[in-house]
């Protein structure tokens, strides 16, 4: 019976995800336009009467499903095929452990595909970090220069940028005790304080590392269009190139959350509104815990998709410089000084 | 529908037809037909709404392919506005330019690499069918002798609203589509998943010609037949004449003071500003007398030096000469009857103003002629030598990497020599022949006149027809760089080919890219992809003709281009062209505010190379689309104004024009400079990004001839507008902004300086314009223009523009070559990039700010 609960839960889970990145990318498109004084997509759906372009992501979705996938004849194939299935793998993998609302044995029910998990922070952190293998088995597969070089850059940047986003949370886990994010989150439910104002240089770090993590500018380096016409998916054609797509924006999702329950005290807010708190059960706590959250969630991805269309990107050079000569240091000294002074406060 | 045929599933059962009446009513899917259909609907839906482009522009329709994303248009309300730079993940080709014969083999390849279903907007009259540059040896009439061509877009260029259109007639077109399903017998109306239909374009190869490989055994033939030569035999060729003289002197003074007698010569000077008589006299002296007698000689303003005296007199000239000729302007060629002559101008950047036109003459035979080179001496000399060896074959002596820049190599033949005919070729001046219907209401299509069919030349005796491959691109083969040790068997260097089709090369530019890990350590600019012809239909063209054609040399600055045109034939128009006082000052104002737009657009695209996606580009975009406004107003069209006209400008500025500029002017884009320089100067991204990036110091900035922002960023104060004023620039206060270590950073900045500049000439400029006539007399549409020789210097946008005109006293002119600023500024790349990483050569080039247009010309 809990089998089929979790898979009915996993079924849900994965559409409605799917269901948000696609519309992520329309969300993202509208504000482009707006960050650029334009409209953005506005006909797709007019001809049945659905305003504002909403159905662009269906239009999309459709073509590129019915796209010729081009095989061409100089890749690698098996690992040429396999690069996007492991992209979108290890993205969805990810949000396995992420609470997106209340999980207990009391509460109505968990939302959270794998509860209970003392670990889920490595865990999101494991799996996410095999996302690299299909960036650079993309880029070396395809047998050609610039994927190739997006590839090579990607790794190095994943791997350099796991770090500081890895020492970053610490202070986080030492404060609150547990690498439980439920944990977390209820910490900060307990206190009334979110973890960005216990750990303020710990989420600066997280929120940098955060953006190289899941290649937004002014990281985006292993595409960056400018130089590298598509990085390593250069040579991705139709759904293929859909699913390297679908699996960045899973993964942005993911590290919303993340960031939200690290940082912006998941589904607390201040005890301003009712319900919010980690003892109440029952389903309307559990909706509006569900709620915020979401919305949380939705402020720090709009802020990332913000950012993406305001700033230039960094050299490739001066990203890893950001990486070891800044954001390394800083985060050892911020797990330091989380541990002094928690041994003086706790005595 | 013609379904008819469609067999039904054996499940189906028949039904009683008022019953199916019933159920046509209330119910959505009540047939197989139905259901497929609907199926179509939304397919055709998915396809229609998501239309991504291939990013690729190819010349001038390309900028209004981009304005059609900008703001004001706004493509991506259709969705469209996803460029993709990979061919892979684009599914809508917008063939936006002109078509060349250098770049079809790439355009036939990128569209082989789009995944199916896949469409093609032939964009503009070039893309369509050749355009204005269809009687050009390298222009391919017509992207459709290749591609299968969903829709044509009228238009030179097509404004965005008609790519607009365009794109809706394609939906329509997509709305109308039925996939075939073989399995069930449904046939369709398209042939993209048939097995049967063999949709790939055998790429095309670059032999003695542009090959189309499922012709080659008819070409060959063909040429084997000496068909083209025997139709040339039957023509007009142009007329050679004789290379200038000393009795060729002009007549004294005192018979141009009496206006009535018509000049047969125009005043020999070399350009409007320069040395003069007695000083050139002198210089002459010197050269004999410390390079012994007959180094130089006199001959209508020119010094003649004999080729084997002409690195030692350069080097003379540059470091012993009381005036230091450092800076090479330009490298020139005439073929004359009894030579060809090489024509050098050189400058001091110490003592501007002090222009001199030096003449070598090389043997007049093909391929005899030979010439030392100065590259040596000029830097700058690298590319023009290699320009004059394409185009003329004069072998340039020591040059370290003599081959062909505009053309491929193994173009069979040196196409401005006068005795080289264009595969179209119908007489030496326009109006051709075909063109007049004599009353009979027919005229040829250029097609009809060739024996091939289509712009195709090869000599008779071409014997290699077999061994022309696909697979071989000699525009694209490596030339080792110079000046870099190059380790062949170090492994961790190899060679990126960015370009001609990439997101950054501003066109169809191409950067052969050698690199250790992602540091540059060689690269070999490759261009000539857009090269159409430019200089040799100017030499067919009247001289009034030819003015529209020099809009689309740089495409962002049109008006200016037109400015230094008409200056080059007032020269040798004499007086009777000086245009009246009103119409001098609509020129700068126009000249002006091209500079504005046209720097808008490069501050806002090299945020853009430096991943900016965007954003300030189209903020920059709007500034330049009100002031593209005032050109539409007054000139008629955005981009190509073809405003100017010998002795002042084609029309009157409408009423309530200059009020509107006045407004701009004086209220709006001080504004946005401003803005611009807030958001941008200070970033911190940018600036890690540009500082010290890219540096051409004072002394390399001069010795490669680099001209206009990228010089001045150097720290050289050398503008035209200060060191040959011309037109009125005397008039008006204004400061020469200069950087000072020559990085990106400065070469930006320089430009928001000048805009700053420009508006200030501009305010000066709207406040004193005065009325009256803006030509000096009533308009004439054929030209009289005296023999004689001009070169006319403008400070264009991108730097020095100049046109160098000899005339015979015909109604073309003789010769016809186009100094071009973003050509000679990219001798400078190497240097610049040498060091850097591929970010930064994005970010380089973009700070130079090249326009394919005038590269390739
Ligand atoms: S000349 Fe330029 S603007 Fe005109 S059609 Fe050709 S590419 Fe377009």
């Amino acid at each position: 019976m809990a089998a089929i609960g979790i898979l009915i839960k996993i079924f849900i889970v994965a559409n409605v995800l799917m269901g948000a990145v696609a519309y992520l990318i329309w969300v993202e498109r509208k504000i482009a336009a707006y960050a650029q004084d334009r409209i953005g997509p506005n006909r797709a759906g007019s001809e049945f009467g659905i305003p504002f372009g909403l159905l662009q992501p269906l239009a999309d979705g459709a073509k590129m499903l019915l796209k010729e996938g081009v095989l061409p004849a100089y890749v690698n194939k098996p690992l040429y095929l396999i690069a996007p299935v492991i992209a979108i793998i290890a993205a969805l993998l990810g949000f396995a452990v992420v609470p997106f609302g209340p999980v207990g044995p009391n509460q109505v029910m968990d939302f959270q595909i794998a509860p209970y998990v003392d670990i889920g922070i490595l865990w999101v952190f494991a799996v996410g970090s095999l996302a690299v293998y299909a960036v650079i088995l993309a880029g070396w597969s395809s047998n050609n220069k610039y994927s190739f070089i997006g590839g090579l850059r990607s790794s190095a940047q994943l791997i350099s940028y796991e770090i500081p986003l890895g020492l970053s949370i610490l202070g986080m886990v030492l404060i609150t005790g547990s690498l439980d994010l439920n944990a977390i989150i209820r910490w900060q439910n307990e206190h009334h304080v979110w973890g960005v104002f216990v750990s303020p240089l710990g989420f600066i770090i997280f929120l940098v590392s955060a953006f190289a993590e899941t290649n937004r500018l002014p990281f985006d380096l292993p595409e960056s269009e400018q130089e590298l016409v598509g990085g390593f998916h250069t040579e991705y054609s139709g759904m293929k190139f859909g699913m390297f797509f679908l699996g960045e924006y899973v993964h942005v999702i993911t590290v919303s959350a993340l960031t939200v329950i690290l940082f912006g005290g998941g589904w607390d807010l201040w005890g301003l509104l009712p319900y919010l708190n980690y003892k109440d059960v029952g389903w309307i706590a559990a909706i509006a815990k569900l709620s915020v959250f979401s919305v949380k969630v939705a402020a720090v991805i709009l802020f990332m998709m913000w950012i993406r269309w305001t700033l230039p990107r960094f050299r490739y050079d001066q990203l890893m410089d950001l990486a070891w000569k800044s954001l390394i240091p800083l985060a050892l000294l911020n797990l330091f000084a989380t541990a002094v002074v928690l041994q003086i406060v706790r005595g | 529908m013609t379904h008819e045929t469609i067999t039904r599933p054996e499940w189906s059962t028949v039904i009683d037809p008022v019953l199916q009446k019933e159920l046509e009513q209330h119910v959505l899917v009540t047939s197989w037909d139905k259901l497929l259909g609907m199926v179509d609907t939304i397919y055709n839906w998915g396809r229609r709404s998501s239309l991504w482009p291939l990013g690729f522009g190819l010349a001038c329709c390309a900028i209004e392919m981009i304005c059609t994303a900008s703001s004001r248009f706004d493509i991506a309300r259709f969705g469209a506005e996803v460029f993709r730079g990979s061919p892979r993940q684009a599914d809508l080709m917008i063939v936006s330019g002109t078509v060349t014969k250098t770049m079809m083999p790439i355009i036939a390849r990128l569209y082989d690499q789009m995944p199916e279903p896949k469409y093609v907007i032939a964009m503009g009259a070039c893309a369509s069918g050749g355009g204005p540059f269809k009687e050009g040896y390298n222009v391919v009439s017509g992207v459709d002798k290749f591609l299968p061509v969903d829709v044509y877009i009228p238009g030179c260029p097509p404004t965005p609203q008609s790519l607009l259109n365009g794109l809706m007639v394609l939906q329509r077109k997509i709305d109308g589509e039925k996939i075939d399903i073989p399995l069930i017998g449904r046939e369709g109306n398209t042939a993209w998943y048939r097995d049967d239909v063999e949709r790939e374009i055998p790429v095309p190869v670059l032999g003695p010609d542009l090959i189309d490989l499922r012709t080659v055994e008819l070409a060959a033939e063909r040429t084997a037949m000496g068909l083209v030569e025997a139709r040339e035999a039957g023509l007009d060729k142009p007329a050679l004449i004789p290379a200038p003289t000393v009795e060729h002197a002009p007549p004294p003074e005192t018979a141009s003071a009496r206006p009535a007698r018509k000049l047969k010569h125009a005043v020999a000077r070399p350009s409007l500003v320069w040395l003069g008589d007695e000083r050139l006299a002198q210089l002459a002296d010197d050269l004999n007398r410390t390079l012994g007698p007959g180094t130089a000689a006199i001959i209508q303003a020119g010094l003649l030096i004999p080729p084997q005296k002409l690195v030692p007199v350069a080097f003379y000239l540059r470091d012993k000469n009381p005036i230091r000729y450092d800076y090479l302007v330009t490298i020139q060629s005439v073929h004359y009857t009894d030579c060809i002559e090489v024509v050098y101008h050189l400058d001091s950047t110490g003592v501007p103003g002090s222009l001199i036109e030096l003449r070598v003459r090389a043997a007049e035979a093909e391929g005899a002629g030979e010439v030392p080179s100065l590259y040596d001496v000029y830097r700058g000399a690298d590319f023009q030598e290699r320009e004059v060896f394409d185009m003329m074959g004069v072998r340039f002596e020591g040059h370290p990497n003599l081959k062909r820049i505009l053309m491929w190599e193994g173009f069979a033949y040196h196409p401005l020599r006068k005795d080289y005919l264009e595969p179209y070729y119908e007489a030496p001046a326009k109006v051709f022949p075909s063109r007049v219907d004599d009353g009979l209401g027919h005229h040829f299509r250029a097609e009809e006149l060739n024996p091939h069919g289509t712009n195709l030349k090869a000599p008779r005796n071409y014997q290699d027809w077999g061994k022309l491959s696909s697979l071989d691109d000699p525009k694209g083969r490596l030339l080792v760089p110079s000046g870099v040790q190059v380790e062949e068997l170090a492994t961790d260097q190899y060679v990126v080919s960015m370009g001609p089709q990439h997101p950054s090369t501003h066109g169809v530019f191409r950067l052969n890219l050698r690199v250790d890990g992602e540091t540059i350590v060689g690269l070999q600019p490759v261009m000539g992809y857009m090269h159409r012809n430019h200089e040799k239909i100017g030499e067919r063209n009247t001289f009034l003709m030819n003015f529209p054609f020099t809009d689309r040399l740089d495409y962002l600055t049109s008006m200016a281009n037109n400015f230094g045109y008409a200056l080059a034939v007032e020269q040798l128009l004499g007086d009777e062209a000086r245009p009246p006082e009103r119409a001098e000052y609509i020129r700068v104002i126009m000249a002006e505010l091209t500079r504005i737009a046209s720097h808008m657009w490069s501050i806002g695209f090299l945020l853009n190379d430096l991943g900016a996606f965007f954003t300030p580009a189209l903020y920059a975009i709007e500034e330049r689309e009100l002031i593209l406004d005032l050109f539409e107003w007054a000139a008629g069209s955005r981009m190509m104004c073809n405003y100017f006209r010998f002795g002042g400008v084609a029309f009157d500025l409408p009423p309530g024009w200059i009020e509107r500029c006045r407004g701009i002017v004086n209220e709006r884009i001080d504004r946005k400079i401003d803005e611009l320089d807030r958001y941008l100067s200070g970033n911190e991204i940018l600036l890690d990004r540009t500082k010290g990036v890219g540096i051409l110091d004072r002394e390399q900035a001069i010795q490669f001839s680099t001209s206009g922002p990228v010089l001045r960023a150097s720290g050289v104060a050398y503008d035209i507008r200060r060191v040959a004023p011309y037109s009125i620039y005397d008039r008006f206060e204004f400061r020469i902004p200069t950087g000072t270590v020559g990085d990106v950073y400065d070469r930006y900045h320089v430009r928001l300086e000048e805009m700053r500049e420009s508006v200030r000439i501009l305010k000066q400029a709207v406040r004193d314009i005065p009325d009256g006539p803006i030509l000096p007399r009533k308009k004439t549409y054929q030209i009289k223009v005296p023999a004689g020789e001009a070169y006319s210097r403008v400070e264009n946008p991108k730097g020095e523009l100049g046109y160098y005109v000899v005339a015979d006293g015909s109604a073309t002119a003789y010769r016809y070559h186009v100094r071009s600023p973003s050509f000679i500024n990219l001798t400078a790349l190497e240097t610049m990039c040498l060091g850097h990483t591929i970010a930064d050569v994005v970010g380089i080039l973009g700070s130079l700010d090249i326009v394919l247009g005038e590269v390739d010309r």
